[in-house]
């Protein structure tokens, strides 16, 4: 059962010891619960693949799973973060990527890259309850995932692509 | 003899069948007045709160919700293709639901996500976005369009429900509601008391 920290923590108004479960390994910090997730995971874990963008969920950079679904770690606080976390570096291995990650290379998605991380798990969310997504399904699931170097063209084409390999995986 | 025991025995019969009926009529409810001096200033009430951005942005009904009010300073859809969600569950699209950026409680960050528990579009059903007075009200009376709710259910919900409480609670610098549940609750229960009209001109 899920533990509330944020409650519990509240109730003494203090930082309160937690453990998140990220990329499948246990982690025991120290935290304020009202820290945004995204702070506890790149400064307290070292987990730096998730990008600070806004700030305030509005471009979809520092997207991570809580249990599955995509959240904005820059805005959840860590506290309510009660399910386990994955981020960019805990879907794949160098020498096994995500089908999302293989089709991002194989597509040549990025140009500066900053935003990727956050395209790549939302993209790798909507494969995951879509097998075989059409455009508008890309384009309802990514439209929180701004990309200011303008690569969308390369992004739906990727997303294609990885649910072709994806399937071939099956 | 027989002829006339049976006659005798069909009458006393309907008249306690009569009698009955009588009976169970005068045990069924007369219908409430309507006191339209009453109930309609209630109602005005209601509406302030039902039609105010923070109600009706998500009382829409096409498939996207609303940025309206004070501090918008006009009305636009919500950004990043949000979306009511390809089943209709109010609650986005696979890959963007709206609880990818809103969580159980309001972004402390300067311009950060308003939060609540469940947070989600209300059915198409529900209509209150640009509606009249008139036909926001015909609509809450109606079971086929308030969630097959009594009006003393649709009361409640309006008193307990926790996404209903954000309304009056929707933090940074979002105008709030007016008044609050608890005060909403009453006069939802004055207007039915006042037997729950409504306005005639939309």
């Amino acid at each position: 059962m899920a533990v509330d920290h944020f409650a519990r923590a509240m109730d003494d108004n203090e930082g309160y010891p937690m453990r998140l479960t990220v990329d499948g390994q246990s982690f025991d910090i120290d935290a304020d619960p009202e820290m945004p997730l995204l702070w506890a995971l790149r400064d307290l874990i070292g987990k730096t693949g998730p990008k600070f963008g806004c700030g305030i969920a509005a471009c979809g950079a520092c997207t991570v799973h809580v249990d599955g679904q995509p959240v904005r770690s820059c805005s959840l606080p860590v506290g309510h973060a009660t399910g386990a976390i994955t981020t960019i570096e805990g879907i794949g291995t160098p020498g096994k990527l995500h089908p999302v990650q293989q089709a991002w290379l194989e597509e040549q998605v990025a140009q500066c890259g900053y935003c990727q991380a956050g395209q790549i798990m939302s993209a790798v969310a909507l494969l995951d309850e879509v097998a075989d997504p059409t455009d508008a399904d890309i384009d309802n699931a990514m439209g929180g995932n701004l990309c200011r170097c303008g690569t969308y063209p390369k992004i739906r084409a990727a997303i294609k692509k990885a649910a072709v390999l994806k399937t071939a995986r099956l | 003899m027989t002829k006339l025991l049976i006659i005798l025995t069909s009458v006393a019969t309907l008249l306690s069948a009569a009698l009955f009926a009588t009976a169970q009529e005068s045990q069924t409810p007369a219908p409430m007045a309507v006191d339209t001096a009453k109930g309609l200033p209630e109602w005005d009430k209601i509406y302030a709160v039902f039609s105010h951005p923070r109600c009706a942005d998500c009382h829409v009904a096409d498939d996207r919700p609303r940025w309206s009010g004070a501090h918008y300073g006009g009305t636009r859809v919500h950004a990043f293709n949000i979306q009511r969600g390809a089943d209709g569950s109010g609650f986005g699209n696979p890959g963007l639901r709206c609880t990818t950026c809103h969580f159980a409680s309001n972004s402390s960050a300067l311009h950060g996500p308003p939060g609540a528990e469940n947070w989600h579009l209300a059915p198409t059903e529900m209509v209150w976005f640009g509606k009249s007075s008139a036909e926001i009200c015909a609509q809450i009376k109606d079971r086929n369009r308030n969630g097959d709710r009594s009006l003393e259910d649709v009361a409640l919900h309006v008193r307990d429900d926790k996404l209903v409480a954000w309304g009056w609670a929707p933090g940074a610098d979002r105008e709030p509601a007016p008044g609050s549940a608890e005060a909403t609750y009453q006069a939802i229960e004055n207007w039915m008391a006042a037997g729950a009209p409504c306005p005639l001109t939309q």
